[in-house]
């Protein structure tokens, strides 16, 4: 690791104050509730607050995660450098490049659903009656995203937490509104018991709960640009994860025992309740908040004017953080010789990875071809309910969203349990609770139960989504097996370990990563352990 | 600033004791139903005890 640490790159400004690394976040996983909430509504139906409690226990989980990994390794890799660092470069190649994949769906997908928040204003953007334009203008949005990051204009964190602040606001208003005036506990009660749904319906709701607590990557990439990162990021991510929970859990109760301001009929001039718009209409899928929010009493007739524009603006910032984010990621990987060199490339004139983000951006925008396919083509459509169970576009991309993270989240558990185990001596000023005291190697550990049941917890989504997601289940594991493929190609011909590990010095590199973080005091701690341990096994041996 | 932010927290937590309590009052007819709206209760008391506790470290740093 010296090599990564000690070359004269420029550093990244410690700049983002603790609003800063609360709002990067949000704009990040705050966006996913916009998305996730028609998809679990419309499979989950009267247990979709069970599918968001479910997947929202095992989101706790994996955010005081990496809260412990960020606060204790402030670099900007995230989940694919704790892991190659607790379990080895090659697990550190899978999770890296299950996070791309996340993060190449991620600029698709939030670009679709921002296209979906607008035509509540503009009806001609809504795509089962335009398909052609609802692509074009998604293409567009990722083809300009792309461009804006190949220049360098990037979002700025006072603009983001500007988004945020106006996006914890609004949501606030809509559910203190809507559980003052329109939440029925009788109706959820009765939803709940009388729409129950399948097992198999069930596990897809819950796998598709899991999309609307993805983003916890940003946690670990602000930790290089935050200032006093092992003391700033536990408050901030504490703070977030229950905000997010909050919201998720929020949404889905009051969507289940929602009385509608305005009575929702549907062709036939029957009653629905508000959550029965969702199945089989991709079309409020993709639009659920604004839809919720426009039937709050008294509230709605504002909301439904401004929340359609908040929603597509915070979905766009997420989309862009998917561009910026997959680059960074590659350039990361790119410098522990988990990727080949060229995404390290800078452009001459604008100083950013501009091939990382153009090779991001197409794959982007193929995924985005793979997802309007079915609304374009005809033919195509009839191929995807021969073979795929008629998914439509937004569950493609919802599939293997899910699928990506959940994989990328297993490793990380995994590679915490690691850490613990094998770098017992790095201070932890934050430590997730529920630990038992071991001793391995000599060392006196501390064994992490909650990253066991995280683990249990998202390997069993990861599980539901093969299982129900028939897109997912293909086209998920393909990008894996591809990568590793190129992987072992990759390290072949750079005659590094193909399946170990290069040779590094953790400690080394553990150090300079406290200095540069500014945590002098935790630096100082470690260099004590490192010492006191050496004195310990220089003792045992003689 | 800091009396606002107080405020905010203390309202937070009031806000989760009304869910905690009307899902309550329901348990008897709902059972496990009301699940997750105990634990949405419980974690919107948990956000403002942490914004609170927060508040208090700053003051304490004053």
């Amino acid at each position: 690791m010296p090599a990564d640490y000690k070359s004269a790159q420029p550093e990244l400004r410690r700049s983002v104050t603790p609003w800063g690394s609360f709002s990067w976040g949000y704009s990040d996983v705050g966006a996913d509730i916009f998305v996730g909430l028609g998809l679990v509504l419309a499979w989950a139906a009267g247990a979709s607050n069970v599918a968001f409690l479910f997947a929202g226990v095992v989101y706790v989980c994996i955010g005081l995660a990496y809260t412990e990994l960020a606060a204790t390794y402030p670099v900007a890799g995230g989940g694919q450098y704790f892991v190659m660092r607790g379990l080895g470069d090659i697990f550190g190649f899978i999770a890296g490049w299950a996070v791309l994949l996340d993060f190449t769906i991620d600029v698709t997908l939030f670009a679709w659903t921002s296209v979906d928040y607008s035509s509540q204003l503009l009806p001609a953007l809504v795509n089962s009656v335009h398909p052609w334009l609802h692509f074009g203008v998604v293409l567009g949005l990722v083809v300009g995203l792309c461009l804006l990051n190949v220049v360098g204009v990037r979002e700025s964190t006072t603009f983001n937490g500007v988004v945020s602040a106006l996006d914890v606001i609004s949501e606030t208003c809509i559910l203190c509104f809507g559980f003052l005036f329109a939440f029925r506990p009788q109706l959820l009660i009765h939803t709940m018991q009388t729409h129950w749904p399948s097992p198999y319906e069930l596990m897809l709701g819950t796998s598709l709960a899991i999309i609307s607590f993805v983003g916890l990557e940003s946690i670990s990439q602000a930790a290089q640009e935050t200032q006093r990162p092992a003391s700033i990021i536990p408050r901030t991510s504490v703070s977030l994860i229950l905000t997010i929970l909050i919201f998720a859990l929020a949404y889905s109760n009051l969507a289940l025992g929602f009385q509608p301001w305005h009575p929702i009929t549907d062709a036939a001039g029957h009653h629905l309740q508000f959550w029965q718009i969702f199945p089989n209409n991709p079309d409020n899928q993709g639009k659920a908040v604004a839809l919720l929010a426009a039937q709050v009493p008294y509230y709605g007739a504002f909301a439904a004017l401004y929340v359609p524009v908040l929603g597509a603006i915070l979905l766009l910032i997420s989309s862009n953080s998917g561009v910026f984010g997959s680059s960074r990621i590659a350039y990361a990987m790119s410098t522990s010789n988990l990727l080949p060199s060229i995404f390290q490339r800078v452009h001459r004139k604008f100083r950013t990875p501009m091939i990382s983000i153009v090779f991001f951006s197409v794959i982007a925008v193929v995924e985005l071809v793979f997802a309007a396919a079915p609304a374009l083509f005809p033919g195509v459509s009839s191929l995807y309910t021969r073979f795929f169970h008629g998914e439509n576009g937004l569950g493609f991309l919802a599939d293997l969203y899910a699928f990506g993270a959940a994989t990328s989240y297993s490793f990380v558990f995994l590679g915490l349990i690691g850490l613990r185990l094998t770098d017992p001596l790095s201070p932890r000023k934050f430590k997730i609770p529920l630990n038992v005291p071991m001793r391995f190697r000599g060392e006196r550990v501390e064994f992490p139960i909650v990253a066991v049941v995280g683990f249990i917890g998202i390997f069993s989504i990861l599980m539901f989504t093969l299982f129900t997601h028939p897109l997912g289940r293909i086209f998920g594991p393909s990008w894996l097996l591809l990568g590793l493929l190129f992987y072992l190609v990759y390290r072949r011909y750079r005659r590094l370990p193909v399946l170990g590990s290069q040779p590094r010095n953790w400690r080394t590199a553990q150090t300079e990563i406290l200095r540069r973080a500014g945590e002098l005091e935790l630096m100082d701690e470690y260099v004590a352990n490192v010492k006191a341990s050496d004195a310990r096994r220089a003792g045992q041996g003689t | 600033m800091l009396f606002f932010r107080g405020l905010l927290a203390v309202a937070i937590i009031l806000c989760g004791l009304v869910i905690l309590v009307r899902m309550v009052a329901a348990l008897p007819e709902g059972h496990f139903k009301v699940i997750p709206g105990i634990v949405l209760g419980a974690a919107m008391i948990a956000l403002g005890v942490h914004r609170l506790s927060l508040i208090a470290r700053v003051r304490g740093m004053m």
